[in-house]
């Protein structure tokens, strides 16, 4: 589903976000990654949307090989992808409904199929009451639970998440954790980079630990400790 | 691209013209500006064309006979010229005799002191010949001047090479108009361009969460460039009101100057029998530079 092979990535200035990191994500895993700052989990994450690609190595995504991908094909492997943000990134003149909406006209989804889809996202976030309402009327737990609605309406096989909690208290926290992984358990693979350490810990899921771009650690039911 | 979406997308780009007022306005007026110009001039150009084309079917060969012309050789020049009207390259022609000459002189001078010495007998007669197609007059003048009874020193007459340098300066004025013009459209260019730029920049955002979701770049372009072309054509079709009011206006006045001066000949076209050509014209310039204006803006700060 997601496999780097020796992938490196170095930015123009000539830092180095990832240093030859080799790991593979099946379908259908919950993965967190985690990491000091800097380690390098933005950068994974941005290799695996195509938003920056690998100065080496090799990067394949859902069947598609994004290390050697014309720009035309870029939308495709976006579409197969979900992604959400520590800073939700909603249109704030649109509703709830009209921001979710809006991913599905923008694959040309039919009007019916937008009318099928929206409310059932939007209920699987449990925000169905809050259709209505603009971004700014919205808290900010409700505003990411939107953000996940936009991200699964098109039904990705994979769903990544940078940070998704960095902007929400505990408890908040702890319900999107939730409602990730049920989304997990219908199925879509999700992989979520975050510092929440409590989280990580009670949720004991796989964990691949960054250090300075490099793979410190890979642990199936791990937890923080592991770090050390 | 599906029915649904052009729909989406025409919406899309609507929505930026309207909330983008201030600049869209701004931009509309300069496509109304350049707009304007092109037609005027146009417009300009094409009444000197048609008067004169017709100051040109209205100009008269004047050919004079000799003083001391016989009779055989004014024939000949007479049986030349009804030939030719039988053969349609003439229209009409008038003569004026002798007499004539000689009255009108006298009348003209108003003093018969200054008439001494001169006589019925020293004027001549003249002949004046309107033709079917101007461009013909070098030919029948050649033809004419062969005949013994005409006066070729300065007998003949045609007022064509002035035309012809009116024509000449004509097309100099086009070239300098196009170059104005040509300034004028790349100014309009660049400010629909950074309309459409400030547009771009405010949707930033949405732009962004569209590539997330993995929106085409035809689907990220079009809005923009459906604004372009908005705002290309509300600019024509504003230009074109305005340009047919102003022009009909200065036809009443113009027309009714030229009366008062007795220059029947010239006239100030109606705005009617062009109208449809200006406004196509006016389209295609308004939407050219809408779509240029946009299409760089959209190349170079879209980035997808
Ligand atoms: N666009 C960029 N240009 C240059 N350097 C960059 C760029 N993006 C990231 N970096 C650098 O690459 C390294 C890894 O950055 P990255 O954003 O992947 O870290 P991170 O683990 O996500 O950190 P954080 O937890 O703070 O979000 C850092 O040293 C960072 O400064
Ligand atoms: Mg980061």
């Amino acid at each position: 589903m997601i496999r780097f092979v020796d992938a490196t990535k170095v930015y123009s200035n000539g830092v180095i976000g990832l240093r030859n990191l080799t790991v593979r994500i099946e379908k259908g895993e919950f993965v967190f990654i985690i990491g000091a700052s800097g380690s390098g989990k933005s950068t994974f994450l941005k290799l695996i949307m195509h938003e920056e690609v690998p100065t080496e190595g090799e990067v394949y995504v859902n069947g598609y090989s994004v290390h050697d991908m014309v720009q035309s094909e870029v939308p495709y492997l976006r579409r197969s992808l979900g992604v959400v943000f520590q800073d939700f990134r909603l249109l704030p003149n649109r509703t709830a409904y009209d921001n979710v909406a809006f991913a599905m006209q923008i694959v040309e989804a039919t009007a019916r199929e937008i009318r099928r889809q929206v409310p059932l996202a939007l209920g699987l976030v449990g925000l169905s009451k809050k259709a209505r309402a603009y971004p700014d009327q919205l808290s900010g737990g409700e505003q990411q639970r939107i953000v996940l609605a936009r991200a699964l309406v098109n039904n990705p096989a994979v769903l990544i998440a940078d940070e998704p909690t960095g902007n929400l208290d505990p408890k908040t926290s702890i319900e999107i954790m939730n409602l990730l992984e049920e989304i997990n358990q219908r199925g879509t693979t999700v992989v979520v980079a975050t510092h929440e350490k409590s989280i990580v810990d009670t949720m004991k899921k796989r964990v691949i630990t960054l250090e300075r771009g490099e793979l410190k650690s890979d642990v199936q039911k791990g937890s923080y400790f592991d770090e050390n | 691209m599906k029915i649904r979406t052009m729909k989406l997308l025409i919406k899309e780009g609507t929505n930026n013209v309207i909330k983008n007022k201030l600049m869209s306005f701004a931009s509309i007026m300069t496509v109304v500006a350049t707009l304007f110009f092109l037609g005027i001039i146009l417009l300009i150009a094409i009444n000197i064309t048609s008067n004169i084309e017709a100051m040109k079917r209205d100009l008269e060969i004047t050919v004079f006979l000799n003083v001391n012309a016989t009779n055989y050789q004014r024939e000949e020049v007479v049986s030349f010229i009804e030939a030719k009207k039988e053969a349609g390259v003439i229209t009409e022609y008038r003569n004026e005799t002798k007499e004539q000459m000689y009255q009108n002189i006298k009348e003209s001078l108003n003093d018969d002191s200054l008439l001494e010495g001169f006589s019925v007998d020293n004027a001549a007669e003249s002949f004046y010949i309107k033709l079917a197609d101007p461009n013909n007059s070098d030919e029948i003048i050649t033809e004419i001047s062969r005949f013994e009874g005409v006066n070729n020193n300065n007998g003949i007459g045609y007022g064509k090479e002035e035309l012809d340098k009116l024509e000449g300066i004509l097309k100099v004025f086009n070239y300098i108009v196009m170059a104005v013009l040509v300034v004028l459209m790349i100014v309009s260019i660049f400010l629909i361009s950074n309309t459409i730029r400030l547009t771009v920049f405010a949707r930033r955002h949405q732009i962004e969460i569209m590539k997330y979701v993995g929106a085409l770049d035809s689907f990220i372009r079009w809005p923009f460039i459906v604004e372009g072309l908005l705002i290309g054509f509300i600019g024509a079709a504003l230009s074109f009101f305005i340009t047919s009011q102003a022009y009909q206006w200065l036809q009443g006045v113009i027309n009714a100057i030229l009366a008062n001066l007795k220059l029947s000949t010239l006239r100030i076209m109606e705005f009617g029998p062009v109208a449809f050509r200006i406004f196509i014209i006016y389209s295609i310039f308004g939407i050219v530079i809408g779509g240029i204006g946009s299409l760089l803006s959209v190349r170079k700060h879209l980035n997808v």
